[in-house]
């Protein structure tokens, strides 16, 4: 069985509001899987209905071979969660949570033991364990929680927006950390995030959400490869009416479709072909310009998204707030 | 098609009920200022309240109207059951809290029933309630040699500390209760404190029930009042100075509390922790 989870035609109402609509997907095990969307697209409350936590409205989904809605102690057996919010008690330490947690699940004392010094190091909390968490800060406590998440050894672990609220180095840390976890423990990782770079770091498969349904599925690369485009930045030598004279004169090239004018530098979205860096070069001299500096790269997931969507997930968010109903606003 | 097992939860979840009830007690230890208002309630309320007033009430004739006890005595049941009845009720914010910490999103996705979670989190509590009564009789037993408190007897001892367990989980189930159908915290403590504190001055905790008897439905009211039995029951055994009959405070408390815990599971059982 490489099919850890198995999602069918998964629904999922709140009233007349329809938060995932009709969703299939498949993780294979030891895959690290995202969900990229926007806030309010569905991502978590799919993972709630995948850990147990909400019941399907219609459809189905399996993990492990056990069904969420009719088997859900089985499924919370093989699963390990991390919330998005803080789920642990404050007033104890991080290896008292760590603890209970594990008694919870009908761990023995060694293998309790054993396991706690493992996450400890995974998640590089040594000499934090016996600080009780109110004080610690923040991006320690999540530690703790992802931690907590690999405690049982669980086939899946679902992380809801495991780094939000983090600053740059804490959450290279995190990410560096969940791939060391997954190729020590072979687990399947499932995490939701509205990070795009953080599922074209970490995942090795990525379902883009919008609006309730999943427009588009696969390796962030073949993603990207299906935007079809090329980013070419470009600077020139000279400014003012040369360079606007430039950006026209650019825009009649057939394979250019659009033109974007930062600061110091012209970003060209090019269909993708053979060549485009060099052809360039030959119109910039034809034309009399001094091309003096080019680059050209791979479009962003970003970019996937505003392929798939016509929008870019900034917009997204920014329609989706007020019209979602209150049960989910405590969502993020 | 490989095999599934299906394991089914055992009815006694020892571990998971361990867990809850240690999780109850390191979070006490953890609280100092908890630590404290256990241990320094009993001597307010026996101290500042009832050495002072028992000046008012001096031995002599007086003395049977509060059963042929002294008035501390008389008020050392109501002042347990007064414990039992904020510990009890408190655990429900307890439930609220976790809610509100999302600590709770924890606890329930684990692989164990919500009643064993019940119950060990009752236990925890139960636990420092009865670390608190211990002190109380304690206190109340020294400075019982001037003002006239003693136990009648070792069995009566006994038989009034179980009486005030089931007294104690009966006001567990009314919190789990209240706690599961409240939604804010806020509210919750607002709302426990206006059912806590007429509950307790009608419960003939500190004054007998039949002093009241010429002011209609005061009266009336300490009778429906279940905490007014606990009072009664907890007086009956350690001094023997019972009200009303002793089978009446027993059933009375048992279909309270069976009421309520059933009540409190049941809630807590169907809340939702999303």
């Amino acid at each position: 069985m490489d099919d850890v989870i198995e999602v069918h035609q998964l629904t999922k109402k709140f009233g007349d509001f329809t938060a995932v609509d009709h969703i299939d997907f498949t993780v294979r095990r030891g895959e690290i899987f995202g969900f990229v969307g926007p806030n309010g697209a569905g991502k978590s409350t799919t993972i709630k209905m995948l850990t147990t936590m909400l019941h399907p409205t219609s459809g189905s989904a399996r993990i492990c071979g056990y069904d969420v809605a009719k088997e859900s102690d089985e499924v919370r057996r093989h699963i390990g969660i991390v919330f998005q919010d803080r789920s642990s008690d404050d007033y104890l330490t991080g290896r008292q949570n760590l603890d209970f947690h594990a008694r919870m699940y009908g761990m023995s004392k060694s293998d309790r033991e054993e396991k706690m010094e493992e996450v400890l190091d995974l998640l590089e909390l040594k000499g934090k364990e016996n600080i009780r968490l109110r004080i610690l800060p923040e991006g320690v406590r999540r530690r703790f929680e992802v931690a907590r998440g690999f405690m049982t050894r669980p086939d899946v672990v679902f992380l809801d927006e495991p780094t939000i609220g983090f600053d740059i180095k804490a959450r290279m840390d995190l990410w560096n950390q969940i791939k060391t976890a997954r190729e020590k423990e072979g687990v399947t990782v499932s995490l939701t995030t509205h990070f795009i770079e953080e599922a074209n770091y970490l995942c090795d498969r990525v379902a883009i959400i919008d609006k309730a349904r999943i427009v588009a599925l696969d390796t962030p690369r073949n993603l990207k490869e299906a935007v079809g485009t090329d980013l070419i930045s470009v600077q020139i030598a000279e400014g003012g009416e040369r360079r606007a004279a430039f950006i026209e004169k650019v825009k009649e090239l057939d394979w250019v479709k659009r033109v974007e004018e930062y600061s110091n530098s012209i970003l060209l979205n090019a269909e993708s072909g053979e060549g485009r860096v060099a052809d360039l070069i030959d119109f910039a001299d034809a034309h009399g310009f001094v091309i003096t500096s080019i680059d050209e790269h791979e479009p962003s997931l970003e970019d996937v998204f505003l392929h798939f969507t016509g929008r870019t997930i900034r917009e997204a968010e920014g329609e989706g707030t007020g019209m979602r109903p209150g049960r989910i606003v405590g969502e993020m | 098609m490989e095999t599934k097992t299906v394991k089914q939860k055992p009815l006694f979840e020892g571990e998971p009920i361990y867990s809850m009830w240690l999780r109850e007690l390191l979070r006490f230890i953890a609280m100092p200022s908890r630590i404290l208002a256990t241990f320094a309630s009993p001597f307010t309320w026996l101290v500042l309240l009832g050495v002072p007033l028992s000046q008012v009430f001096p031995t002599g004739d007086i003395q049977s109207m509060f059963g042929g006890l002294t008035f501390f005595a008389f008020i050392v049941p109501g002042v347990l059951s007064m414990g039992l009845l904020f510990g009890g009720t408190n655990s429900g914010v307890t439930v609220l809290w976790d809610k509100e910490f999302g600590f709770l999103k924890e606890v329930m996705v684990a692989p164990v029933r919500r009643t064993s979670l019940m119950i060990g989190r009752s236990l925890g509590a139960l636990t420092i309630a009865l670390i608190q009564a211990v002190v109380t009789i304690a206190v109340a037993l020294v400075l019982g040699i001037w003002l006239g408190f003693r136990i009648i007897s070792i069995a009566g001892f006994i038989l009034a500390v179980c009486f005030m367990i089931i007294t104690f989980f009966a006001f567990v189930g009314f919190g789990l209760t209240l706690g599961a159908m409240i939604e804010e915290t806020e509210g919750f403590m607002t709302i426990i404190r206006m059912i806590e504190f007429p509950m307790f001055f009608l419960s003939g905790a500190l004054l007998p029930l039949n002093m009241i008897e010429g002011i209609p439905v005061l009266y009336q009211l300490q009778f429906i009042n279940p905490l007014t039995y606990g009072v009664d029951g907890i007086r009956g055994f350690l001094t023997g100075a019972n009200f009303l009959p002793l089978w009446l405070d027993i059933t009375v408390i048992v279909a309270f509390a069976l009421l309520f815990l059933f009540l409190g599971a049941y809630k807590f059982s169907r809340m939702e922790v999303d």
